[in-house]
């Protein structure tokens, strides 16, 4: 096995992986057709425990409790209101609603984690009302699309499970390591709204809410915070695992929906309908990456490559960087879940022997995805946003509009290069 | 009947949920509160896993769910489109039934060596293990079905059904649900007045 022939194995599966052939097919037949080239046919027995194992992990249980419990914050409609709350308290810094853009997306991305929902959701609420009061259209824009991807940094986050699951590594922690990054790169966010509406010589601000007002609408960020407190508190205190966190927060929201008088059959079924199928895609790919991580660990493709990377002389800080370009690259074309799944497996373990934490590593990652939902020509938030526009511009506006998130985003990676115990502190607590 | 099937699926995936939901929920605080625990809610969880998941795959293919990337495709030509959305449901249903052909030695070991969970109930797996490999099975069927269907299209010469039916689900497709499903939700229009 040398590092030319699995290169070659990586490119020939992205290849597949682009020309359309379904995602979890393309890596289960190159991890198939691995492991039969090297083990022959004995290596197909290995396969069958793999399966049930991962199959019947407790742990990869939260992925569906997890989708269930945003759609039905989403589904009930908890959710829209807290855009209208958040735009009372964001509203008078200068830029205005985009702050409310930011900050209602990471509220919401703090209880569903789909990027595509929250994008979704915000823009139908907030466009209308931007475009009326004459903010620019390229920083509206941006600011939804970017906001919509701190749902994967911000825990709970379906990401991170499988990223745990695949390398092994405890969801809690992760999940408390997303949170101190999460609220910093919303910060960045809005320092950048600020600063740039100031330059612009033209800041605009929303009137005036009084402070009995604030109280008022901030009724309706109380149902989320709340989901959000017993999911990440019961992890935070150890009172609970990450499948449990998630059975807890269902409850939670479950009473909220049952409260607001929202709950009905046809609410239930739909819910049900559409839990299944992102876990149903999300679980047949984790399946399938599972068949080629073994073919990966039986073959030592992740020692060969490590012992590549090493003899090529490059320290933790080189391999971060040149991973930094790699995965700008991949997910200009890759969906982000799929370029997940197809180079942990390999960039983990070399990550590992060069002494990187595997914390870290993984909010590396994860920042990485983000980098790729706002990066074209595949970027799924930008399409999202795009899509909602009522007035005939064209996608560009909302590239434009993305682009200084995403060298935020590059800028926020390297700033935790220089300071790790932005994520290592918190979950070294717990 | 497809949409019957979707909907049998579709809550019975969420009665599994919902039940598990109800016993972590209400463990986890006997556990805290009272020092009691009924054990085995943790094997239980990864049962239900097992059995939803299987279950769920079926119904990622009934929404063509399955991530395809569609960067390539949607410049491809017609014949070239048709040909991959059929690559597409035939090679979905051979990994299908490729996990059915693998996964039956799970069983049969299962039921040569009497095989038992590791766990204070020492539940005997073949049940677990069985109800699992239907769910398998039910997708086998589901993926098997589809790609008779594709290939039945692909033969006949019925190219712009091939291409409209099993294209990959589209940044733009994914976002007119949202959008239904947030024009049906009640309330929005009266936020979008108040915003």
């Amino acid at each position: 096995m040398n590092s030319t022939l699995i290169i070659l194995a990586f490119f020939v599966m992205v290849f597949m992986m682009i020309a359309g052939i379904p995602i979890a097919v393309s890596m289960a037949l190159v991890g198939i057709v691995g492991g039969i080239a090297v083990y022959g046919m004995p290596f197909m027995n290995s396969i069958a425990p793999v399966l049930w194992g991962v199959q019947n992990e407790n742990l990869l249980t939260s992925i569906p409790l997890f989708v269930l419990l945003g759609e039905l914050l989403l589904r009930s409609g908890i959710a829209d209101r807290m855009y209208l709350a958040l735009s009372a308290w964001f509203g008078r810094l200068p830029g205005g609603l985009l702050h409310t853009n930011i900050g209602s997306c990471a509220l919401f991305a703090a209880t569903s984690g789909s990027s595509v929902a929250t994008a979704a959701t915000i823009s139908t609420v907030a466009l209308p009302s931007l475009m009326k009061r004459g903010y620019p259209i390229r920083p509206s824009l941006g600011s939804i699309a970017a906001g919509g991807t701190l749902g994967i940094l911000i825990p709970p986050s379906v990401n991170m499970i499988i990223y745990g699951s695949l390398t092994n590594n405890s969801i809690g922690k992760l999940f408390v390591a997303g949170i101190i990054p999460g609220l910093l790169l919303t910060a960045s966010f809005m320092l950048y709204i600020a600063i740039s509406s100031l330059l612009s010589g033209n800041a605009l601000r929303e009137e005036k809410v009084s402070f009995k007002d604030k109280l008022i609408v901030s009724q309706h960020l109380i149902a989320p915070l709340i989901v959000f407190g017993v999911v990440m508190g019961s992890l935070y205190f150890g009172i609970a695992t990450a499948t449990e966190s998630a059975a807890l927060g269902v409850t939670t929201v479950l009473f909220f929906v049952v409260k607001s008088g929202r709950l009905s059959w046809p609410l239930l079924r739909s819910c049900f309908i559409s839990t299944a199928r992102v876990s149903g895609m999300i679980l047949l790919i984790i399946a399938a990456a599972f068949i080629l991580n073994l073919t990966i660990s039986l073959t030592g493709v992740a020692e060969v490559m490590t012992k590549w990377v090493t003899s090529l002389g490059l320290s933790s800080t080189g391999l971060i960087l040149g991973l930094i370009l790699f995965y700008l690259l991949l997910g200009m074309f890759m969906d982000v879940l799929s370029m997940m799944v197809a180079t942990i497996p390999v960039t983990y373990p070399i990550a590992i022997a060069l002494g990187i934490d595997p914390i870290w590593f993984g909010i590396f990652i994860i920042l990485m995805c983000e980098l790729g939902l706002i990066t074209p020509p595949v970027g799924m938030n930008l399409f999202v946003v795009h899509g909602i526009r009522s007035d005939s511009g064209t996608i560009s506006d909302v590239m434009w509009g993305a682009l200084p998130y995403a060298i935020i985003i590059i800028l926020f990676t390297l700033l935790l290069m220089v300071f790790p115990q932005l994520v290592t502190w918190l979950p070294g607590k717990m | 009947m497809k949409t019957r099937l979707e909907n049998i699926l579709g809550i019975l995936f969420g009665t599994i949920f919902m039940t598990l939901v109800a016993l972590v929920t209400v463990e986890t605080i006997a556990r805290k509160l009272f020092n009691v625990s009924l054990q085995g809610v943790d094997e239980l969880g990864g049962y239900a896993l097992a059995i939803g998941s299987t279950i769920s795959f079926s119904l990622a293919v009934f929404g063509r769910n399955h991530i395809r990337v569609d960067v390539l495709h949607q410049h491809y030509p017609d014949w070239l489109k048709a040909l991959m959305n059929w690559l597409s449901a035939f090679s979905l249903a051979a990994f299908a039934v490729f996990l059915c052909w693998v996964a039956i030695q799970v069983l049969l070991d299962s039921v040569t060596y009497g095989s038992t969970a590791q766990t204070p109930w020492a539940t005997p797996l073949i049940y677990p293990q069985s109800l699992w490999y239907s769910g398998l099975v039910i997708f086998a069927i589901v993926t098997s079905c589809f790609a008779a269907w594709a290939t039945y299209l692909l033969f006949t010469g019925k190219q712009q059904e091939l291409i409209l039916e099993f294209q990959p689900k589209s940044a733009k497709e994914e976002l007119k649900e949202e959008l239904d499903d947030l024009a049906q939700r009640s309330n929005l229009d009266e936020i979008v007045k108040k915003a």
